[in-house]
């Protein structure tokens, strides 16, 4: 039998226990018996010599390429080794829970607010602020409320025990006197802010609460103006099917002064037709000769609302206390 | 302020139902807050007239009859037989809650068959109705009576009715009275206002002769109205005085202070009557004194409290004591009692001011120093004597004086006020006409008293108090015209600028970092214990009338409220807390301060199936959140300082300082403390001054070439005296300054086995690079030897074989 002969059923024998090793030591074998130095193959090509001339080249090209496939053989199956040998033993239990990640919350009030926040700078409202320890001037005087205004019983005020006896400020309005007083017109601005007043502490009430102030000073503002943008914000809020109604009332730092009512799927689950929502009203021309604005050339209004009260009517949320006691059983619902 | 929907029916006229009453009234600006249906007498019960009668085709003793209800006709079944064709009767219309004796429970009338005839309401007997005993058959109404009207109607009886409970703004005194409602409809409904007409009947004698009336202080009483009725019967009220009170909130007390309280439901104004022979008298008859009180003078009220007054309080007295608190309330020594023959009846006009704080002050407040406190109608004063004698008259007989001694030192000074038509548009968006404006104020009886193409002035009738400039009578245009009839237009303008608009954000900016390192975002009271508020400073600010002692200080800290917070959880056994607040400051003497607090305890990880880590928070959990977010919100160089004492909050603190500025603290609550908070495991605390990190952020952010070429690392293990600190090996490494070195990281500190008491061994990684060439052994080694030996020497830190 010449060498060449011998080429073809050595092949098929180092092919078949290539395939059959299933695992890294006897493929290592395999590769030693037939292809390492020590080799089958390599013996072969140690046999070239013995070869007549015309014969070697044609011998040496057929061992080459033999051993050519026998590498690529040994490639493929050590990856099929290797791929088996990482299968899992057990199957993986998909449905069991995950390693938890620590992941912090916003409160539901500041996503509120945020959220109030957004659809105000959609429309170019700057958001503004103020002091919380106010004195009477800002949050009442300059409101057009003065000290003997029946309009103060309905905000029962704190006061401090301090000489110049300064309160805390019993809505966000005080900040439309500061705003004004600094910049002058056009003025488009937003408020939120803490609030006080002398109320205990009930599922509806908590002396520290939440509001809301929307004011915009432009020449021509109008009531359609306002309506415009309440509605606009309202819808935003509480949804694009949300109505909206408005109801002549009184505050006495505007006039016409309004409030708010809203009517959506929310009212109707809670058995009503509409539910008060905010209060508004343009500009008290009183307040702009009050802040140095000439109420002939400017108009303006302004309305505002409790953050809190958004919240729970969107949540459901039955006690406002609850936002105040950050039990994390709460805050993890939002 | 209560009211009804007949009563308002009886000084205006509209169509509407008592639903869409409440609807109109609610969109003029009274809303509605309460809305109640009285049931009358014989509600359901209506005035029927029987069509056809017949046999019941399956009963003998049934009759089958068509009977007219005024709007259908019905079948209904009868087991009487006493009538014909054509015959009235008392009808009950199917859900008629039929009239039962006293005690019985009532019994609901349904439509049903009757062997097999529809039956839809039933005619009544006279037994069925509560009127007679006659149950034989049913009650035949005389031929006169009206098909449709209600049963109770028929019989000259009040009705069912609609108490309507209004919330009337502080402005709108005029609307606390009926009729002043009853204008405002009738504007709307286009309808006259049907004030009652009032026809006195006087006696010879004359008012002046029997009282006297001086007002010693007009700015606090411009007018003062005295009238006299002689020979009263004071007793109970008529029946439909009584139920208009009743239905109003108001008890009946007898019929003359009847008559006076419900004349004050009707108009607004309040009236008080005396027991004219309880005054005392001075030449020959009772004079009326208004003037303010004595100090410290004792009056007792007609809700026998005793008060004291000073001279800020009105009092209305005769010669020789008080008989009222003026406007607010009457005096027990001259009430109307039984024995009351001549009423003195006060009509009067008080300053709202002065009532106002006489109401608070002696913490009495009454239907008349509610009003009162808000303005009456100077105007009406003497009307309203007269309403209210006539009806005193009417209910409790006597004679009433001739004429009234009407004490009005100064005239009445109407305000003026001009209406610029175009205002009316540009204020509120629409365009009326100059025709409409006009309309909608003479509705409300202002007076044109000049008008051009362009402008018109009015004179203000004396009840519209809160009428003082244009504006308010636009108002009252947008009021009348109605809102919904205002298009919304849509939002445009200029966009709003305000220097805290940017700052908003960057704290949002801090709140999302904050969530993002796993924190709960908390929010306290602002209101805290004065106690707690001790425990981290002693300039908290103090309200002057607290609501409680758990509230009497403003926070100076928010740390006393996260510690509220990890109670309220830890006594529901949420025991694995990470809460952080952003909010508000305030302490005597400094500006009110944002502030930033975090709070940790109990387990470190969220509790996970596959493994025990049951580890706990600890002080480097905290402060690894801190500097996290300092790093991600731009504060660096930020020094850790050890304090040396515990504080009465902290076990063990230091403070955080940027130079030499003190930007917070961290440390560990006393455990002592912890447990009155409810908390077993150990709690952590930072608090930063917000304000300063918004001040000394850096927000710049610049790109810095990755490495291309590779680094080369050095461990030095060491063992130094335990009070060499990190800072002091860093700064060590800083002044050594070796070449290239591009990073230094601790990664072991030691104590035990093979380190000296009192000594740790600290381990570290140095790490060099250059940013243009690959760095050589030798080079490395040469720096990094100089700075072991630096370590060595500025420390005394013993080097050990790595």
């Amino acid at each position: 039998m010449s060498l060449l002969d011998e080429i073809e059923p050595m092949k098929a024998e180092a092919l078949a226990e290539l395939f059959a090793a299933t695992d890294q030591s006897t493929l290592d074998r395999a590769k030693g018996a037939w292809v390492g130095p020590k080799g089958k193959f390599t013996g072969l090509m140690k046999q070239l010599g013995s070869l007549s001339r015309e014969d070697r080249p044609l011998a040496g090209k057929a061992i080459n390429q033999a051993k050519g496939e026998l590498e690529q053989a040994l490639a493929k199956a050590r990856e099929r080794i290797e791929s088996s040998a990482a299968a899992p033993t057990v199957a993986t239990d998909f449905t069991v829970p995950g390693r938890p990640r620590r992941l912090g919350r916003l409160h539901p009030l500041t996503q509120v607010t945020e959220d109030i926040v957004k659809s105000f700078r959609k429309l170019g409202f700057a958001v503004a602020d103020g002091p919380e320890v106010e004195d009477e001037y800002h949050c009442f005087d300059a409101l057009n409320t003065p000290a003997d205004h029946p309009a103060r019983d309905a905000q029962d005020t704190f006061y401090l025990d301090t000489p110049e006896r300064p309160l805390l400020r019993t809505h966000t309005s005080s900040v439309q006197i500061r705003v004004m007083k600094e910049q002058s017109p056009p003025v488009r601005i937003i408020v939120p802010g803490r609030v006080y007043r002398r109320d205990t502490a009930d599922a509806t009430h908590n002396p520290t609460f939440q509001q809301v102030e929307g004011l915009y000073v432009d020449k021509e503002v109008s009531v359609a103006d306002l309506k415009g943008t309440v509605e606009f914000v309202f819808r935003e809020l509480m949804g694009p099917k949300t109505q909206i109604r408005f109801r002549p009332h009184y505050f006495s730092y505007t006039e016409p002064s309004f409030e708010i009512d809203f009517a959506n799927s929310l009212t109707r689950k809670m058995g009503k037709d509409w539910l008060e929502i905010a209060g508004c009203g343009m500009v008290h021309p009183a307040v702009f000769e009050e802040v140095g604005y000439d109420p002939e050339q400017w108009s303006g209004w302004a309305f505002g609302f409790g953050i809190e009260r958004i919240a729970m009517l969107r949540y459901g949320i039955n006690d406002i206390r609850l936002f105040y006691e950050n039990d994390v059983r709460f805050l993890e619902q939002f | 302020m209560k009211t009804t929907y007949n009563w308002l029916r009886e000084y205006v006229d509209f169509d509407w139902l008592p639903e869409e009453l409440s609807e109109r009234l609610t969109m003029l600006g009274v809303e509605v807050e309460g809305i109640e249906q009285v049931g009358g007498a014989f509600e359901g019960i209506v005035v029927g007239q029987v069509i056809t009668r017949d046999q019941h085709p399956n009963a003998d003793r049934l009759t089958l009859c068509k009977v007219n209800d005024g709007n259908n006709e019905r079948q209904i079944v009868c087991g009487a037989t006493n009538f014909k064709a054509g015959d009235k009767v008392a009808l009950a219309l199917p859900g008629t809650s039929m009239p039962v004796p006293e005690g019985e429970k009532p019994f609901v009338l349904k439509a049903g068959k009757i062997r097999g005839e529809k039956s839809a309401g039933m005619m009544c007997s006279g037994k069925e109705l509560q009127l007679s005993e006659d149950h034989e058959g049913i009650l035949i109404l005389p031929e006169e009576a009206i098909v449709g009207q209600s049963f109770a109607e028929h019989r000259g009886m009040a009705g069912g009715d609609v108490v309507y409970d209004l919330e009337v703004t502080p402005n709108r005194p005029d609307l606390n009275g009926v009729i002043g409602l009853a204008r405002e409809i009738a504007v709307l409904a286009g309808n006259s206002l049907k004030k009652p007409e009032v026809n006195l009947f006087e006696s010879e004698t004359l008012a002046e002769d029997l009282v006297t009336v001086r007002i010693e202080d007009t700015d606090l009483c411009p007018r003062y109205n005295a009238r006299v009725i002689c020979g009263v019967k004071v007793g109970p009220s008529p029946e439909w005085l009584r139920n208009r009170l009743e239905l109003v909130g108001m008890r009946s007390i007898n019929n003359v202070v009847d008559v006076t309280n419900f004349v004050l439901m009707e108009t607004g104004q309040p009236l008080h009557a005396f027991d004219l022979h309880l005054l005392a008298k001075s030449e020959g008859k009772p004079t009326v004194v208004v003037r303010r009180a004595k100090a410290g003078e004792k009056f007792t009220t007609l809700d026998e409290q005793e008060h004291e007054l000073s001279t800020e309080n009105l009092l209305i007295a005769d010669e020789e004591k008080g008989i009222a608190l003026a406007g607010v309330m009457g005096g027990l020594n001259t009430e109307i009692n039984e024995s009351t023959q001549d009423v003195l009846l006060e009509s009067a006009y008080f300053n709202p001011v002065n009532i106002r704080a006489t109401s608070k002050a002696t913490r009495l407040h009454t239907d008349a120093s509610y009003r009162f406190e808000r303005g009456a109608d100077i105007g009406a004063t003497d009307w309203v004597s007269q309403r209210a004698a006539q009806l005193i008259v009417e209910v409790a007989e006597g004679e009433l004086a001739t004429g009234a001694v009407d004490a009005f030192p100064g005239a009445v000074k109407q305000t003026e006020i001009t209406l610029r038509h175009h205002k009316v548009n540009e204020l509120l968006g629409i365009s009326l006409r100059a025709e409409e404006n006009l309309g909608y104020l003479k509705g409300l009886e202002l007076e044109e008293i000049d008008t051009s193409d362009n402008d018109a002035t009015f004179r203000v009738p004396t009840w519209r108090v809160d009428l003082k400039r244009e504006t308010d009578l636009i108002e009252e245009v947008c009021r009348l015209h109605g809102l919904d009839k205002i298009p919304a237009a849509p939002p445009r303008g200029v966009l709003g600028e305000n220097s805290f608009d940017s700052v908003h954000d960057e704290l949002a900016e801090a709140r999302s970092i904050l969530t993002g390192l796993g924190l709960d975002e908390a929010q306290g009271q602002t209101l805290i214990n004065g106690e707690a508020a001790r425990l981290v400073a002693d300039n908290a600010i103090v309200l002057e009338h607290p609501l409680s002692s758990e509230m009497d200080v403003l926070r100076p800290s928010l740390l006393p409220g996260l510690l509220d917070s990890a109670c309220n959880n830890l006594t529901r056994r949420n025991e694995d807390l990470g809460l952080f607040e952003i909010g508000r400051t305030f302490a005597a003497g400094e500006p009110e301060t944002r502030r930033l607090a975090m709070l940790l305890s109990g387990a470190q990880q969220p509790m996970y199936w596959g493994d025990t880590n049951d580890a706990q928070s600890c002080l480097a959990d905290l402060k690894g959140l801190l500097e996290g977010f300092l790093e991600r919100f731009g504060v660096f160089g930020v020094d850790y300082e050890r304090r040396a004492e515990s504080t009465a909050l902290y076990l063990e603190s230091a403070e955080l300082k940027l130079g030499k500025q003190v930007i917070g603290k961290i440390g560990q609550l006393l455990p002592l403390l912890g447990r009155e908070y409810e908390c077993r495991d150990a709690v952590f605390l930072a608090e930063l001054n917000m304000d300063v990190l918004l001040q000394r952020r850096t927000r710049a952010k610049s790109f810095k070439a990755l490495p291309q070429f590779p680094a080369i690392v050095r461990d030095v293990a060491m063992i130094v005296e335990d009070s060499v600190t990190h800072a002091c090996v860093l700064g060590v490494v800083k002044k050594a300054k070796p070449a290239n070195l591009v990073a230094t990281r601790l990664f072991d500190v030691f104590r035990g086995k093979n380190v000296p008491e009192g000594q740790k061994s600290m381990a570290y990684t140095f790490v060099y690079r250059n940013v243009d060439r690959t760095l050589t052994d030798d080079e490395v080694n040469n720096e990094h030897g100089k700075l072991v030996a630096a370590l060595s020497e500025s420390l005394a830190a013993v080097i050990r074989d790595t």
